[in-house]
């Protein structure tokens, strides 16, 4: 007949809203990582589409990861899945034919077990094909909606719904449309009575077909186009119908595209348009060949590209990319990483000195958002090339250091929590008295809050009395201490023990291997305790920091980052602070895998380096019993007498020697020379 | 596993329709009396902006109700396709997601908005004001800046609150909600939809 011609169709358009891409990437960092397998997301259109629009929008956003469709009755729900290829070239080359007729066939599947005639709404579904260059904020993607190949549908008439349903009608299809469940409301069956219409499920219409069929009968779809136009999903739809009921193939069957619209009565269906269309032969339906890739922006065949980075506010396009160079470890390298811990990890640097600087840039990589600076001096012409966090405009200024390495960070990076605080910490020795009294007692206590309030306490002071306050304190406090300490050419960096009540005398483990022993993280030796009772090799190990103004400079850089992943070792360790140090009782090199270590490898005590030859070793020693910092001895007065305490201790340090009992100690062992001579800078003032 | 139930961007609190249809009556009439100057106190601000999502929702209209940090503000979410008046080939389809906010130190609300290409990328304000060269003559074009949100503290567009008085003044005796008024006025710059009703109803 002359009067049919096939209907023409509006495809369906993909619209992606900004807050897609960041919650794809983490995706892709923080679950797919290199798995390029389909992730199921939801995409969404509008009931009623906007008003001038030409297409309809199917969009996607952060939500579309949610396990469930987040329901509105304003919004009609799509299914699809995502698949997210590692390199530009899969992307490019993989076959997109078999793509979609691979998920095609997953919806034939789907058909044949009854899930279509169940919920309907399934006819509604996309594939996703997306390349993201994370590095460069750029996404390639690409959208199916697909339909099946040579479906043709002849028109045998067409008009708008008001001609063949009264006002009345229309109205009720409405109201018994919004009774739907929202699987069911984009295809359901309609039925025609002489004063109001019945709508049905297809699933209802199917079961009860000889019924059905005998009325006067529609199958009525939200039309994903606008009026007068007909969406690509009437296709798909009607396929499904002659599968559902072979007895339709060939036959004229009645259809209703329904626009939804605003009148000032508020909705309305009366843009709805009614087909009458002849539909393919049940038998001629080829179910494994699809088509449905979306045109791009040209009209071509073919991907779309977007570069995000300007659309990314750039506080937190840093934020995500120190993120991203850190999450990259946790693909392969390091899958078990605890990255929140580092980063809620909160650090006082006690010194912003060379060391202070080289700790926080090494933290800074490690994505720890939170530091604390305290020194008492300002930044000075020398300090500015061999401190990173020093500019030249701050010794013009005069600026404290504290104050100018936490601008600094937050100049590098704007999303860091830092603060600088300008004070001296007072030492055993260096006396106080009069009006310093009043100033010592506030020095102490605001050091002592400080460390109440951070985790971890770096000491980077550059003599070695600065270090006893805070030894004593963080050891009382039980937090983990790190403290680096340098000479000419050569570096000390170790963890310190922590104050346990009553405890008993701590003892080295043999374990079951050869010549390895281990020593509980908790009875481990101070910096105190260490430099007393030297270790193994006594040629090597000597007091260091008497030097420390003049040093090479790579030292200062070489012990900033070994403090720092010294630290983040012992952080992501099970046991924290308590993480043992293992040693060779003869200086053998050791077998990382039984030591119990960390993610990260091997946590030792402490790790001594001389840049001269170029040589490192890990020893690890027990607590001292007799340490002026860190003994029941020193914790017993400082819990009786407090700031009294230490108050008698910053005038006279001869004291801590016979609190400590170390003159008792001295007695019972041969070489006093050693000890005479360690002794001898408390004195120094 | 967590990331594939992320917490919806906005906690939506619906508003029983019903019930509060007659309360807001009675409390947008005493509002009115105090309406002399054209300042906005924040309680007035939410009475207003919950009857509007009342009316959105009885006509399936796009407005939600989002509550962040206990600051109350309205989102829709609308597509518009664009036209370059001076060469009609060059059109897209823009998504506008508009905000209106209470502002604390101007005491009126603020239009905001976010707008982006079917691609996801943002669209910028220079590229905006291609697309709407109609609309540069009129004073609105000064005040259309980038801002920072008043509750989610990120940048968005917004046209600055200091002409808002002077819109709000004139409809402070006339109008039962200033809010739509003042919507009705500046719509048109940010191809806000405001249907009928919202007007009849206020």
């Amino acid at each position: 007949m002359a009067s049919e011609k096939s209907l023409s169709y509006v495809p369906l358009s993909s619209a992606i809203n900004p807050s897609f891409f960041s919650k794809l990437s983490q995706l892709k960092l923080e679950v797919l990582k290199s798995e390029e397998k389909f992730v199921p997301i939801w995409g969404y259109t509008k009931l009623i589409n906007d008003l001038n629009l030409p297409v309809n929008l199917i969009e996607v956003d952060s939500t579309s990861f949610n396990l469930h469709f987040l329901e509105h009755e304003t919004h009609i729900p799509f299914y699809g899945n995502v698949q997210n290829v590692n390199t530009i070239e899969k992307f490019k080359n993989c076959d997109k034919q078999l793509l979609v007729d691979l998920e095609g066939a997953k919806f034939h599947e789907k058909l044949m077990n009854g899930d279509i005639l169940k919920n309907p709404s399934l006819i509604n579904w996309f594939h996703l094909l997306t390349y993201a260059d994370l590095k460069k904020y750029q996404l390639y993607y690409w959208f199916a909606f697909p339909v099946l190949q040579n479906i043709v549908l002849r028109i045998a008439r067409t008009c708008n719904i008001t001609e063949e349903f009264s006002d009345n009608l229309v109205n009720d299809l409405y109201n018994e449309f919004k009774k739907l469940d929202s699987n069911q409301k984009p295809y359901f069956a309609v039925v025609k009575l002489q004063n109001f219409v019945q709508v049905n499920s297809l699933y209802e219409t199917c079961n009860d077909w000889s019924f059905f069929k005998e009325r006067e009968l529609y199958f009525a779809f939200i039309n994903f186009a606008p009026a007068d136009n007909v969406g690509s999903n009437l296709r798909l739809y009607a396929a499904c119908l002659v599968h559902f009921h072979p007895d339709l193939g060939n036959t004229e069957v009645n259809f209703i595209a329904l626009n939804l619209g605003r009148n000032k009565d508020g909705v309305t269906l009366k843009s709805s348009t009614v087909y009458k269309l002849k539909l393919p032969d049940n038998a001629s339906i080829d179910w494994s060949r699809w088509l449905g890739w979306e045109k791009n922006e040209k009209k071509n065949m073919g991907p779309r590209f977007v570069n995000l980075k300007k659309s990314i506010d750039p506080e937190e396009i840093m934020e995500l990319s120190t993120d991203l160079n850190l999450k990259l470890m946790k693909w392969n390298m390091v899958p078990n990483l605890n990255l929140n811990k580092i980063k809620a990890a909160k650090c006082l640097l006690l010194g912003a000195g060379t060391l202070g600087c080289a700790v926080a840039r090494s933290l800074l990589g490690w994505g720890v958002r939170h530091m604390t600076f305290v020194d008492y001096g300002v930044v000075n012409s020398s300090n500015p090339v061999r401190q990173s966090l020093f500019t030249f405009q701050d010794v013009l200024d005069s600026k404290p250091k504290a104050q100018a390495a936490a601008d600094c960070l937050k100049s590098i990076h704007p999303g860091v929590v830092t603060k600088g605080y300008q004070m001296s910490i007072p030492m055993p020795g260096h006396l106080v008295n009069g009006e310093d009294i009043q100033e010592a007692i506030e020095s102490v206590e605001k050091l002592d809050k400080l460390i109440d309030t951070h985790d971890v306490i770096f000491l980077l002071l550059d003599s070695r009395e600065g270090r006893w306050l805070p030894t004593v304190l963080g050891a009382r406090k039980q937090k983990i201490v790190i403290n680096a300490a340098l000479g000419f050419d050569s570096y000390l960096i170790m963890r310190h023990g922590i104050h346990v009540e009553n405890a008993t005398t701590p003892q080295a483990h043999n374990t079951s291997s050869r010549d390895l022993k281990s020593i509980s993280g908790v009875n481990l030796g101070c910096y105190f305790c260490n430099d007393v009772v030297a270790p193994g090799n006594s040629t090597k190990d000597r007091t260091l920091d008497q030097q420390c103004t003049v040093t090479r400079p790579g030292v200062s850089q070489i012990a900033g980052a070994y403090a720092a992943e010294l630290a983040v070792s012992l952080l992501v360790h099970d046991k924290g602070v308590a993480a043992p140090a293992y040693y060779s009782s003869k200086n053998n090199e050791l077998d990382v895998d039984e030591t119990e270590p960390s993610v990260l490898g091997l946590v030792p005590h402490s790790i001594r380096g001389f840049i001269s030859s170029f040589e490192q070793f890990c020893p690890a020693t027990e607590k001292f019993t007799n340490c002026t910092a860190c003994s029941q001895f020193v914790m017993k007065n400082l819990f009786l007498n407090g700031t009294q305490f230490l108050l008698s201790i910053f005038n006279d340090s001869k004291q801590l020697e016979r609190i400590s009992e170390v003159p008792k100690y001295c007695d019972s062992i041969d070489n006093e020379a050693i000890l005479d001579e360690e002794f001898s800078d408390w004195e120094i003032k | 596993m967590s990331l594939f139930n992320p917490e919806d961007p906005f906690e939506i609190d619906l508003i029983s329709i019903t019930e509060r249809a007659a309360v807001f009556n009675v409390e947008i009439k005493r509002i009115n009396a105090k309406m002399d100057n054209a300042i906005m106190s924040y309680k007035d601000f939410v009475t207003y902006i919950e009857a509007i999502l009342a009316i959105s929702n009885s006509t399936s209209d796009y407005w939600k109700l989002n509550v962040v940090n206990d600051n109350k503000f309205l989102t829709k979410k609308q597509s518009v396709l664009l036209e370059n008046p001076e060469d009609i080939n060059e059109r897209l389809i823009a998504t506008f997601e508009y905000h209106v906010v209470y502002n604390i130190s101007y005491a009126v609300p603020v239009l905001c908005f976010d707008v982006w290409n079917q691609n996801g990328s943002r669209i910028s304000l220079e590229d905006y004001w291609k697309y709407n060269k109609h609309l540069r003559d009129f004073n609105m074009h000064d005040t259309l800046t980038q801002t920072d949100h008043p509750a989610l503290n990120r940048p968005i567009f917004a046209f600055h609150p200091c002409k808002t008085h002077e819109i709000l003044k004139g409809f402070a005796r006339t109008s039962k909600n200033p809010i739509v008024s003042w919507l009705s006025v500046v719509r048109h710059f940010v191809h806000l939809e405001l249907l009928e009703t919202y007007i009849k109803n206020c």
